[in-house]
C-alpha cells in the first residue's frame, strides 16, 4: 500500500480510544477518533477513511446503528468496519453481521490480533 | 502518550463511570427505573470492565464481569427491578468502587466472594424465568410468516449445523493429529512417527461464499494471510465455473485448498475465517470435502441471475424479499458448512440511544492553568492601559468599552472551563451515608439541590473532605436514633439536605439535619472544661455554637469510630477557611442544625476593595466587608493610649489601624479623619478596619505570595494594579485577630 491507512476509532471510553490509538499509531496507521456513533458519522462526512473500528455500547448511537446508518448510503457500502468490543456473545456477533460488520475483535484486545485485524481488511 | 497516561486517563474515567452508576443507581432507587436510568448504569460498569481487561486488572475485571452479567440482565428485563435488588447493586457498586481504589494502589483489593456469589444468586432466582420466555419467543417468530420469519427460520436450522459442525471438527481434528491425510502424498510420513517437519502439511479447504466479498470483507486479503501464516495454495477448484453468461460475479464458485506445515496452528488459521463468520465455507483435512458453492436464490422480482452484488447484499440485510425456501444460506447444506448462527433480523430495533450528554473535550490542566494566568495578565495590562489613556483624557473611548467587555467576557470563559458542577462531590454523599447507616443503623434520607451549581475545579477537589466530615458529624452527632426520634414526633428516618446556590457572586452550600439540635449547655460546660472559655462567660447563642469549631473540643460523650477519627470540627473550618470560605452554624435545639459553606467561585481572582493608607495601597476582599463608613467624632471612643473602639448603631467595634498592622508612613491615625471599612472576620468578630481613602472597587487577579516569596501571616496574597504597581491583599482574618492580640504584622515579619 503506498499511503498511510487512515482509521477511525469510535469508542466512549477515553482511555479505550488512547489504547488504540497508541496500539495502531505505533504501527504507522494514521488514527481519528470519535467518541460515539454520531460523532463518527460527524467526522465521516467530511473525511475520508479506510477503515471503521466501533464499539458497539455507546450514547447517543450505539455501533449497530452506526453501521447500519454507513451501510445505508453507497460511499460507505464497502468500507471495511471492524467492531471492537467486551461482548462476545454469538447473538450480538450475528446482529453486528447483520448490520454489515466486516469483522469482530473482543476486548480486551491483543494489539498484534488488533493490527493483524486490521491489515486484513485494509484493501 | 505511554501507559501510565493513558492508565490516568482510565482511572479518571472510572471516576465518572462510578459516579454516573450511582448517580443511575440513586434513580433506581427512588423509583425512577426506565431503559435510560438501568442502561446508564449498565455502560458505566461496562466501560470499566473494558479497561480493566485492557490494563490487566483481573480482580476488577472479575468483579465487573459478575457485576455487568447481573445488570445486563436488569436492562434486559429478565431480572425486576426491586429494592433489595437496587439495595444489592448499590453495594457492589461500593465495593467496584473499592476495587478501582486498589488497581489505582490505593487501598487493598476488597473481597467480594460472599457479594459475587449473591450477584450471581440474584441472576439464577431469574433464570428460570429467562428459559420460559426463550422458549415462548421462538415459535411466535417463526409462526409469524410474513418475510421476517426466514431468518429466524433458517436460524434454527443453521443452529443444527452449527452443532453437527463442531462435533465433526473434532473428529477431523482427531483424524489429523492421527497423521492421516497429507499433502503431499508423502508415503513415508502416514505411519510413522519421526516425520520431517514441513513434510507433514495438513490441509484447509476454504470457498468464500457471496457474503464475504460484501460489507467490506476481501477474500484475497485472507488468502494472503493464510500465506503469511506459513500456508502455500495446492489446488484451487475452478469446477463450479459457469458459462460466461450465467456467472455472477457476486457469487463465490472458486474453493481453495492450502496446505499448512505442523507448526501453523490450526486455531490461528481459523481465527482468520472466525473473523467472517458461515460468509466463508471452511474444512479441515484431505478427507474433508470441499464446501459447497452458496449460489443465489432466483429472486422473484428480478430474474436475472447477474444482480449486481450489493443489490442482494441490500436486500438479504434488510430481509425485504428472502423467500424462506431459497435464501442463500437456507439453500445451502454443506455439512462443513461453519458453525455462526446466521443474523436475526433485529438489527431495526436498535437500541434507543438515551440523551446526549453533552459534548466534551480532556485537556491537560497545565494548559489551562496557563490559560487562566495569561488571561489574568490580561486583565491586568487592560486596567493598566485604561488608567494611561485615563490620564492622558482619553477615558470615554468607545474602543475601550468594547475591549473591557471583551477582557470581561474572556475571563468569564476562561474560568467556566475551570467551572465543574458540584454535583461530582455530592454525588459521592449517598455512600458514605450508607456507611454510615451500617455503622450506626441510623437510616438517613437525602434530599439534594442544586447539584448543577458550578464553582472552580480546585475548591471542588478540596470540598470533599470537609464535607465529608460535616455529614458524618451530621449523622452521627445531629440526627438522633429511630427510638428517640420517634419519641420525639419525628419521622423514624434522619433527613439530611445538600444545596447549593450561587448567590452575589459566591457559593452558598448548605448541609442541613433535622436532628437534635447544638445542645448549647452541653457545649459550653465542653468548653469550659477544657478550658477554651472562661467559666463565667456570658456568650451569644452563635457564640455557644462556634465554639465547636475551636481546635480541641469534641462534645462526643464516646469517641466513635466515625466523626472522632481526630480530624475535629477546626479542620474543617481551616479547610474551608484556605478555600477562602466561611463556615457558620445555625441551630435550633430539636429541629436541627445547618451548617453554611460561603465559598468564592475561584482562587485565582477575587473582588477586592483598593485602599490607600499612607505609602501603601492594599486590597481588602470584598467578601469580608460589611459596610465602610466616615465615623464622626463622637461615635469614636478611646480605649487607652493607642486603641479606640467605634460605635456603629449602638454596637462598639474594635477599630483596627491598618497603618500599623502593615508599617505604613505618613497615614491617618485618627479614627475620625480617615474611612473605617466594618469587616466580618471568624475568629474576632467585627473589626472596623482604618485606611486613608478607598480608591476603587474591583477584580484583582490573585497572586500567591507563597509561591512567589513566602508564606505572611496577615497577607492573603499579591496582585498587580493597573498602574503595574504591586498591592498585598490583606488576610483580613489574620490580620485583625493579630492586631486584637497586641502583635503588629510588621512584627511578624
Amino acid at each position: 500500500m503506498s499511503t498511510t491507512t487512515r482509521i477511525l476509532t469510535v469508542d466512549d471510553s477515553p482511555s479505550m480510544r488512547a489504547l488504540l490509538n497508541h496500539a495502531l499509531t505505533t504501527q504507522g496507521f494514521d488514527v481519528a477518533q470519535a467518541e460515539d456513533g454520531i460523532a463518527a458519522l460527524d467526522w465521516l462526512a467530511l473525511n475520508e477513511v479506510d477503515v471503521v473500528i466501533t464499539d458497539i455500547n455507546m450514547p447517543r448511537l450505539d455501533g449497530f446503528g452506526l453501521i447500519e446508518k454507513l451501510r445505508e448510503g453507497s460511499r460507505h457500502r464497502d468500507r471495511p468496519i471492524l467492531v471492537l468490543t467486551t461482548e462476545s456473545s454469538e447473538e450480538k456477533k450475528a446482529r453486528a453481521r447483520a448490520a454489515g460488520a466486516t469483522g469482530w475483535i473482543v476486548k480486551p484486545f491483543d494489539p498484534q490480533k488488533l493490527v493483524a485485524a486490521v491489515r486484513r481488511v485494509a484493501h | 502518550m505511554n501507559a501510565e497516561e493513558i492508565q490516568a486517563i482510565f482511572f479518571a474515567e472510572c471516576e465518572e463511570s462510578l459516579a454516573a452508576a450511582e448517580q443511575g443507581l440513586a434513580a433506581c432507587k427512588a423509583g425512577t427505573h426506565d431503559a435510560d436510568t438501568v442502561n446508564a448504569v449498565f455502560r458505566g460498569v461496562h466501560s470499566i470492565k473494558g479497561g480493566a481487561g485492557a490494563f490487566g486488572y483481573t480482580a476488577l475485571q472479575g468483579f465487573t464481569h459478575t457485576f455487568e452479567t447481573l445488570l445486563s440482565d436488569v436492562r434486559d428485563g429478565t431480572v425486576a427491578i426491586t429494592d433489595p435488588l437496587v439495595d444489592l447493586l448499590l453495594r457492589a457498586l461500593d465495593t467496584l468502587s473499592d476495587h478501582v481504589s486498589a488497581a489505582r494502589g490505593m487501598g487493598d483489593t476488597p473481597d467480594d466472594t460472599a457479594l459475587q456469589v449473591e450477584l450471581t444468586a440474584a441472576m439464577a432466582a431469574n433464570a428460570g424465568a429467562v428459559a420460559d420466555d426463550a422458549q415462548a419467543e421462538t415459535p411466535a417468530a417463526v409462526a409469524a410468516g410474513d418475510g421476517d420469519s426466514a431468518p429466524a427460520a433458517s436460524s434454527a436450522v443453521d443452529d443444527d449445523f452449527g452443532f453437527d459442525f463442531d462435533a465433526m471438527l473434532d473428529d477431523i481434528t482427531g483424524a489429523v493429529g492421527a497423521g492421516a491425510g497429507t499433502a503431499e502424498g508423502d508415503e513415508g510420513a502416514a505411519g510413522g512417527d519421526e516425520q520431517a517437519p514441513g513434510d507433514n502439511l495438513w490441509l484447509f479447504k476454504v470457498r468464500p461464499h457471496a457474503g464475504s466479498m460484501r460489507n467490506g470483507s476481501e477474500p484475497l486479503l485472507m488468502l494472503r494471510e493464510m500465506i503469511a501464516l506459513g500456508g502455500a495454495c495446492i489446488e484451487c477448484d475452478i469446477d463450479q465455473i459457469p458459462p460466461l453468461d450465467t456467472l455472477d460475479p457476486g457469487t463465490g464458485y472458486l474453493g481453495w485448498t492450502f496446505g499448512f506445515p505442523p507448526e501453523a496452528s490450526q486455531d490461528s488459521v481459523r481465527e482468520i475465517f472466525d473473523f467472517v463468520g458461515d460468509e466463508c465455507g471452511i474444512a479441515v483435512g484431505e478427507g474433508a470435502p470441499m464446501p459447497a458453492v452458496q449460489f443465489p436464490a432466483p429472486r422473484a422480482a428480478n430474474p436475472v441471475p447477474a444482480a449486481a452484488a450489493p443489490a442482494v447484499a441490500r436486500d438479504e440485510a434488510q430481509g425485504v424479499q428472502a423467500t424462506p425456501a431459497t435464501t442463500p444460506t437456507a439453500a445451502a447444506v454443506p455439512v462443513a458448512d461453519s458453525a455462526p448462527t446466521p443474523p436475526p433480523q433485529q438489527q431495526q430495533a436498535a437500541v434507543p440511544a438515551p440523551p446526549a450528554p453533552g459534548q466534551s473535550i480532556r485537556i491537560e490542566l497545565g494548559k489551562l492553568d496557563k490559560l487562566i494566568d495569561a488571561v489574568g495578565e490580561l486583565v491586568i495590562a487592560q486596567a493598566m492601559m485604561a488608567q494611561r489613556l485615563a490620564g492622558d483624557g482619553l477615558a470615554v473611548t468607545e474602543e475601550l468599552a468594547v475591549l473591557e467587555g471583551l477582557t470581561r467576557d474572556i475571563q468569564e470563559s476562561a474560568m467556566a472551563i475551570r467551572a465543574q458542577p458540584i454535583g461530582s462531590v455530592f454525588s459521592r454523599v449517598p455512600r458514605i451515608l450508607r456507611e454510615l447507616t451500617t455503622s450506626t443503623g441510623k437510616h438517613v434520607r437525602l434530599e439534594v439541590s442544586g447539584e448543577s451549581t458550578e464553582l472552580d475545579k480546585t475548591v471542588i477537589e478540596r470540598l470533599g473532605e470537609p464535607l465529608t466530615h460535616l455529614i458524618r458529624n451530621a449523622v452521627d452527632h445531629g440526627i438522633e436514633c429511630a427510638e428517640d426520634r420517634i419519641a420525639a414526633g419525628k419521622s423514624a428516618d434522619g433527613t439530611l439536605t445538600l444545596s447549593a446556590e450561587h448567590r452575589s457572586g459566591r457559593i452558598l452550600i448548605r448541609i442541613a439535619d433535622d436532628g437534635r439540635g447544638i445542645n448549647r449547655e452541653r457545649v459550653l460546660a465542653k468548653a469550659i472544661e477544657k478550658g477554651l472559655v472562661a467559666p463565667d462567660v456570658q456568650l451569644s447563642k452563635e457564640e455557644i455554637d462556634a465554639l465547636i469549631f475551636a481546635p480541641g473540643f469534641s462534645t462526643a460523650q464516646q469517641i466513635s469510630n466515625i466523626s472522632g477519627r481526630g480530624v475535629g470540627m477546626d479542620v474543617v473550618r481551616q479547610n474551608v477557611k484556605d478555600l477562602g470560605g466561611r463556615i457558620t452554624i445555625e441551630s435550633e435545639e430539636g429541629k436541627g442544625t445547618t451548617f453554611t459553606l460561603t465559598l468564592p467561585l475561584t482562587l485565582a481572582i477575587s473582588d477586592g476593595m483598593i485602599v490607600n493608607v499612607g505609602d501603601q495601597t492594599l486590597v481588602v476582599p470584598l467578601a469580608n466587608v460589611v459596610e465602610s463608613l466616615r465615623p464622626d467624632p463622637k461615635e469614636v471612643q478611646g480605649l487607652g493610649a493607642a486603641r479606640a473602639m467605634i460605635n456603629v448603631r449602638g454596637r462598639f467595634i474594635p477599630v483596627v489601624p491598618l497603618h500599623l498592622a502593615v508599617g505604613a508612613r505618613g497615614a491617618v491615625e485618627r479614627a475620625d479623619e480617615g474611612v473605617l471599612i466594618v469587616v466580618e472576620t471568624e475568629r474576632a468578630g467585627r473589626a472596623a478596619l482604618l485606611v486613608d481613602a478607598i480608591c476603587d472597587q474591583r477584580q484583582v487577579v490573585i497572586k500567591s505570595l507563597d509561591t512567589h516569596y513566602r508564606s505572611v501571616e496577615g497577607v492573603a496574597g499579591a496582585t498587580i494594579l493597573g498602574d503595574g504597581r504591586v498591592a498585598l491583599i490583606v488576610d483580613v482574618d489574620g490580620l485583625v485577630s493579630r492586631s486584637l492580640s497586641g502583635q503588629s504584622l510588621a512584627e511578624a515579619a
